[in-house]
């Protein structure tokens, strides 16, 4: 079970990839399919998606809610940086689990990058965050919001009621409530790994908004951040019975000079009798040992604290 | 026949005598599906998670009343030797002191609280300690094919009139019972049965089987209460992650 998670490989790629240069050019790949009658990229996906979304009528839950139950993998995402991974960089020729080019999945600004204020340039971005701090991931943490629905399979249940949506993700068994009854927002004292998540239906787009995050994950594996003062709101909206496209609105004015928008796909995983299984993390083989005598640091008092 | 006025109301009374489930009945909720509806917050009221047995206040640890059904546990004897090697080592040798996932049944009454949520074919608990998940199907089909070795085990349930019954199996013999030591092997087979008792309590019946650890099966028993606070939430307890943190701080 361990092993099909790359949590420990991870590590090891971390531990030596800044030992590595590049030696080897990246090979071709041959062209992805489309995804929901969308280009495979996400920038034209998002244009193309939104304009589909319009014409189609979702499945009903007996109450008559639009349908998004089911089991879903992220589709048009690499957890390599969410800015896109180049050619040239350095990474694509490791020998050590070798990044894969891939565009950005930053659609707004269009240029593809977060808008970091200048002070942050230098964390994030297989900066600071990379080279010093254990990635939160690795250390058998969420994901958090949005990395956990990049890749790994999960599930999205309307229980009876429609009080709640219940996200369920493999990754580290992360669990995400939503509420659906228009309760109060959390005290801001306290925060949580996953954010406090309150929904609400805006036609048949499902709008999650969340607040209330420790501030302790990050968008992917170059160490991109936010802060424990971010707020995201995430946008689902079905654009044929089998795809979703998945917006991330990332608004942070301690980090960003503006609010910062990611897409990407979530398609229906058809496999007869799929489940999603218990991938416990911090129970299994968890050696940090090398990376914290290597001066790694757990990212528990991170570079934007006092900012 | 005409009944008189007198008549009628000894057959109510009788009836009301006769049947006390369904004179309840009109409190308990159901979900579309017409099943009992067990969606909420709930947590236990007891102090199973120090010692599942009778025993007195330690330091620490409030004394309390067995939740094990006839207060005594059937080890073998190799395995009672066990169970007090456990005890005397409790402090590190808890599963619980390496912030993992508790196991089953044991993750139900940690003194945290945990939601349930329900569809037709599967019933999901999220619970504040470890970010916890277990889902339960309840669409008909079989554990896997073993063997299998997870942290909460697989659990498919069914429906006996208002009961949900959990049929668990796939453990790791890893996860402990309580922090008093009372432990099990992988083999360990729970039959779950979750019987509402009104609009905010659950009855909750635990048979665990492991012939590796036991003569003979044996149950728990306890009440599950509703959190009625307003805008109550299941919040977050991630102990490897609060252990971590803590080691950090130590270490700067």
């Amino acid at each position: 079970m361990l092993l099909r998670h790359s949590g420990f490989a991870l590590a090891l790629a971390i531990a030596l990839g800044a030992h590595l240069a590049a030696q080897n050019a990246a090979a071709p790949r041959p062209a992805p399919p489309p995804v929901g009658g969308c280009p495979p990229v996400p920038a034209a996906f998002h244009t193309c998606a939104l304009e589909k979304a319009k014409t189609f009528t979702p499945p009903r839950t007996r109450s008559g809610k639009p349908d998004l139950q089911g089991f879903w993998r992220g589709r048009l995402s690499q957890s390599f940086s969410v800015e896109g991974v180049r050619g040239d960089e350095p990474l694509v020729g490791s020998d050590v689990m070798p990044w894969e080019i891939a565009p950005p999945m930053v659609v707004d600004p269009p240029d593809g990058r977060i808008p970091y204020q200048p002070w942050a340039v230098p964390i994030g971005r297989i900066g600071v965050n990379y080279s010093q701090y254990l990635d939160p991931r690795t250390a058998c943490g969420s994901g958090g919001v949005p990395r956990l629905a990049l890749q790994d399979a999960n599930q999205i249940l309307q229980p009876d009621g429609d009080a709640f949506i219940v996200w369920l993700h493999e990754d580290h068994h992360v669990q995400r409530v939503i509420a659906m009854d228009g309760r109060p927002a959390l005290g801001t004292a306290i925060k949580v790994t996953n954010g406090d998540s309150r929904g609400r239906w805006d036609g048949n787009t499902l709008v999650i908004d969340s607040n209330n995050f420790n501030g302790y994950n990050w968008f992917d594996d170059s160490g991109n951040f936010y802060t424990d003062n971010v707020h995201i709101v995430e946008r689902l909206t079905m654009i044929d019975r089998d795809t979703i496209h998945y917006e991330v609105r990332v608004e942070d004015p301690k980090v960003y000079t503006r609010p910062w928008t990611l897409v990407w796909a979530q398609v229906r995983e058809k496999e007869q009798g799929f489940e999603l299984l218990e991938e416990a993390c911090r129970e299994g083989q968890r050696d940090l040992g090398e990376l914290m005598r290597d001066g790694i640091k757990f990212y528990f008092d991170p570079p934007w604290r006092g900012r | 026949m005409r009944q008189g006025p007198t008549n009628v109301l000894l057959a109510v009374l009788l009836s009301l005598a006769a049947t006390p489930a369904a004179a309840q009945a009109p409190a308990l909720s159901r979900t579309s599906d017409g099943k009992p509806d067990l969606q909420g917050v709930w947590q236990v009221l007891n102090t199973a998670a120090w010692d599942i047995q009778d025993h007195a206040a330690r330091l620490g640890v409030p004394a309390g009343q067995s939740v094990v059904v006839g207060n005594e546990i059937p080890y073998t004897p190799a395995a009672l030797a066990k169970k007090r090697q456990n005890f005397e080592s409790r402090a590190t040798a808890d599963p619980e002191t390496k912030g993992y996932l508790p196991g089953v049944p044991r993750i139900m009454y940690m003194p945290y609280p945990f939601q349930i949520f329900q569809t037709p074919g599967q019933v999901v608990m999220v619970f504040e300690y470890d970010r916890g998940v277990r889902n339960i199907y309840t669409n008909g089909t079989q554990h896997p094919r073993g063997p299998l070795n997870w942290w909460l085990g697989d659990s498919r349930g069914r429906w006996e009139g208002d009961t949900l019954v959990v049929d668990v199996v796939y453990f790791t013999d890893e996860t402990w019972l309580d922090r008093a030591g009372n432990f099990h092997s992988e083999n360990l087979h729970l039959v779950e049965r979750y019987t509402p008792a009104g609009p905010d309590h659950i009855t909750y019946e635990v048979t665990v089987e492991d012939p590796n650890v036991f003569s003979r099966p044996w149950q728990m028993r306890m009440v599950l209460y509703r959190r009625k606070e307003p805008n109550v939430r299941v919040l977050e307890y991630d102990p490897g992650r609060l252990m971590d943190e803590a080691g950090a701080q130590r270490d700067k």
